[in-house]
């Protein structure tokens, strides 16, 4: 693994493959060179054996001279001296070949001059021989003494020769062990360099192999990108475009030709064919945008639109930045996406908005009318019938009183009733600022501006420990008041009214039924009353708007008390249950968060 | 104009008819010893107003929702001159919404009241508002004692 790891590092390959030829080039050079010394191994074993022949054949011609010498001398036939006898022409080449054969060796050359010396004085012999052998008056001592010289210088001559042709084939000898030898280096030599490239060729195409074999991986995965980029355009709705600002070419990708509302590759990118799609009124924006980028190189960012063949306009978000690509040349690269829907969904949303402002505003004016312009009226009713009842009641019958009390209870009753609904449309509205504020000095509030209801119903208020809480002062003022006027409201008429308001730890049950993840996220408050109370299974249904319970016409309320109430602490981002048992009164739980929750 | 002779100096700016009525009545079973002056908008206050051969007034009950002139704009032009400095105003209207209670305090009103709606109401507020300690109350001004309820 760790070898097929260091394979594809094609560095490390490089390096191995340069160590590997560098090899290779030594041990050729080392096969040079010993093929260059068996060539003159070779050489000098030719040259020896020449040496040795020549010297031979001297030694032949000298000894047939010699007998032909011999038979004249015993035969005094003239046939033996006849041919060309004593002419040195064919000794002189064969020395000239030795001197040839051992110029380049200074010992031999020696041991041939020393040969040469003995041939010369063999010669001169020959000649004293056969001068003495042709007189008339053949000297036989002379004669023989010359014959034995002759045949001494012969045998010295034979043996100096046969001494030469031993050190030379001695020579021979090593030369030819040496060959042997030498060759044996180069047949390893070879076998190794052919191993060794065999080696190097087997890797470098194994490491081909495998190049190709990943260069087609990542081909193919290219390729597989390139698809799912496709298909990734297609889906989103974009399509992308390339500038190369050296060779001032183009390259629109598939859906890009798709957006404009044609084929793709539907015509030859650039300017020319492009601004056929761009609507005429974005035309000059648009060209002088992308020019100009052209020009300063900086990023650009536009919304136009495509005038597609078929007349369909498309909203366009076109973004243009600037990079180079591997060759280093400058590339602007833009993509451009289709926001025809989100345009047209945030034109309808804007559209919604203002509709919905315009109905806010006339909601706003309705809420007026009904908090001032109708009050307005009801109060100088109930201002009339203020001074009718001191002035005038005495004057009417007991039926008319009767009529005349209804005029005023219903009269009251629509008074609250349009306070309430003031009331309830105040916490809709905005303006909503948190601020800081300690509930016992609300309460005590409270307890001032309702003080003529609580004497009047003889209730017992007890206000427990309340936290100082960040939260929107006049709705939770209007909070508790609606609580505790729905206690007094509520009340049992043969018993003493006790309504207590404290903040209570929040339990276990409480977290798992309203999914409080930390006990210290809300405040709760408690507010508990010994009225009539109710039954439980209504609890839910208190809350609602013009909701109520009881319709004895002694509980004169709106149904909107409680409303407001929920409405309230939905603005502080609580929420409020209750708790109610007939005959024995209600809990109202008020959950509110603490800290950053609002 | 109806004029009652006395001592304290009370004008009403109203036009609502009907309120003037109840005020003058009122002011009338108070038996108090005061002289009331009605206007009928702010126009014709401010032109009384700026006569200068008038007795000022002690307290003005202005109301804020008139045609012309509104009772707002009554109450710049008379704050916006030192003439007037010592006369107080109770602000005398319907609303009680807290856009108006908090303008007409910072454009210099003494007191906020809604108009009641029974007379008895109306009797209480005047009598206490007429009786009221006006040095006392200005010089503690703040925006809780500012409203009045009853």
């Amino acid at each position: 693994m760790k070898i097929l790891g260091l394979y594809k590092n094609s560095q490390i390959f490089k390096i191995a493959l340069a160590i590997a030829i560098v090899v290779v080039c030594y041990i050729a050079s080392v096969f040079y060179s010993q093929m260059q010394k068996l060539d003159s191994t070779v050489e000098l074993i030719a040259n020896s054996n020449e040496t040795q022949l020549e010297l031979e054949k001297l030694l032949s011609v000298i000894s047939i001279y010699e007998t032909s010498l011999r038979s004249y001398i015993i035969t005094k036939d003239e046939a033996y001296i006849k041919n060309r006898f004593l002419s040195r022409g064919k000794i002189e080449q064969n020395i000239k070949n030795l001197k040839k054969l051992t110029s380049n060796d200074f010992t031999r050359s020696q041991h041939i001059d020393r040969l040469k010396k003995l041939i010369d004085y063999r010669f001169k012999l020959f000649r004293q021989t056969l001068i003495i052998a042709k007189s008339k008056n053949v000297n036989r001592l002379e004669l023989n003494s010359k014959l034995l010289e002759s045949s001494d210088v012969t045998e010295m001559m034979k043996s100096f020769v046969s001494k030469i042709i031993f050190s030379e084939s001695a020579k021979a000898k090593i030369q030819n062990n040496n060959h042997q030898f030498e060759l044996q280096d180069s047949i390893t030599t070879a076998f190794l360099l052919v191993i060794l490239s065999l080696v190097i060729l087997f890797l470098s195409f194994n490491k081909m192999n495998v190049d190709i074999e990943e260069l087609k991986k990542a081909n193919d995965k290219l390729k597989l990108l390139n698809e799912s980029y496709n298909t990734a355009e297609m889906t989103a709705g974009f399509g992308h475009w390339m500038l190369n600002l050296e060779t001032s070419t183009y390259t629109f990708s598939d859906n890009l030709f798709r957006l404009m509302g044609v084929e793709p590759n539907a015509f030859e990118p650039n300017i020319e064919n492009t601004i056929k799609y761009i609507h005429p009124d974005d035309l000059d924006y648009v060209t002088k945008v992308h020019k100009d980028s052209l020009l300063n190189h900086q990023s650009t960012s536009m919304t136009f639109r495509f005038l597609t063949p078929k007349g369909e306009v498309r909203y366009i978000m076109g973004v243009g930045s600037f990079t180079k690509d591997g060759n280093g040349d400058l590339i602007k690269i833009g993509v451009n996406y289709d926001i025809t829907n989100q345009y047209k969904k945030t034109l309808e949303l804007e559209n919604n908005n203002k509709e919905l402002k315009y109905i806010n505003t006339e909601l706003e004016a309705f809420n007026n009318i009904v908090s001032h312009d109708l009050q307005e009226p009801l109060r100088k009713i109930q201002m009339f019938i203020s001074r009718l009842e001191e002035k005038e009641l005495d004057l009417l019958s007991q039926q008319g009183k009767d009529y005349f009390s209804k005029i005023r209870v219903a009269a009251n009753r629509m008074q609250t009733l349009l306070i309430d609904l003031v009331n309830y449309s105040r916490t809709i509205k905005g303006d909503k600022v948190f601020v800081e504020t300690d509930l016992k000095m609300v309460l005590d509030e409270i307890l001032q501006d309702l003080s003529s209801n609580i004497e009047e119903k003889k209730a017992a208020i007890e206000i427990g420990k309340l936290p100082t809480i960040k939260v929107i002062p006049f709705q939770i003022k209007q909070l508790f008041i609606n609580l505790i006027s729905n206690s007094l409201k509520y009340s049992k008429e043969d018993i003493v009214s006790q309504i207590k308001i404290t903040s209570k730890k929040i339990t276990e049950k409480e977290m798992r039924d309203y999914k409080i993840i930390n006990k210290e996220d809300y405040y709760k408050i408690v507010i508990t009353d010994n009225g009539i109370g109710f039954k439980q299974e209504y609890a839910e249904k208190i809350f609602l708007l013009f909701k109520r319970l009881e319709t004895d016409p002694k509980y004169s309320g709106t149904g909107l008390g409680l409303a407001i109430c929920n409405r309230i602490v939905e603005n502080h981002k609580g929420f409020i249950k209750v708790k109610g048992e007939p005959g024995v009164g209600a809990k109202f739980y008020v959950f509110i968060p603490k800290g950053d929750l609002l | 104009m109806i004029t009652h002779q006395d001592s304290m100096h009370i004008l009403l700016a109203d036009d609502d008819e009907d309120d003037r009525t109840f005020f003058s009545e009122a002011i009338q079973e108070l038996k108090m010893n005061n002289k009331l002056t009605l206007f009928k908008d702010g126009n014709e206050l401010m032109d009384y107003l700026v006569h200068p051969d008038i007795k000022l007034p002690h307290v003005l009950f202005l109301d804020l929702n008139m045609p012309g002139k509104t009772g707002i704009e009554c109450l710049k032009q008379i704050r916006a001159n030192t003439r007037f400095k010592d006369v107080s105003i109770a602000i005398y209207s319907t609303s009680s919404s807290e856009k108006d209670i908090e303008d007409t305090f910072i454009e210099g009103a003494n007191i906020y009241i809604t108009k009641p709606n029974d007379f008895s109401s109306l009797k209480k507020v005047i009598q206490e508002v007429v009786n009221m300690n006006w040095q006392f109350h200005s010089s503690g001004l703040n925006i809780e004692t500012f409203f009045f309820s009853t």
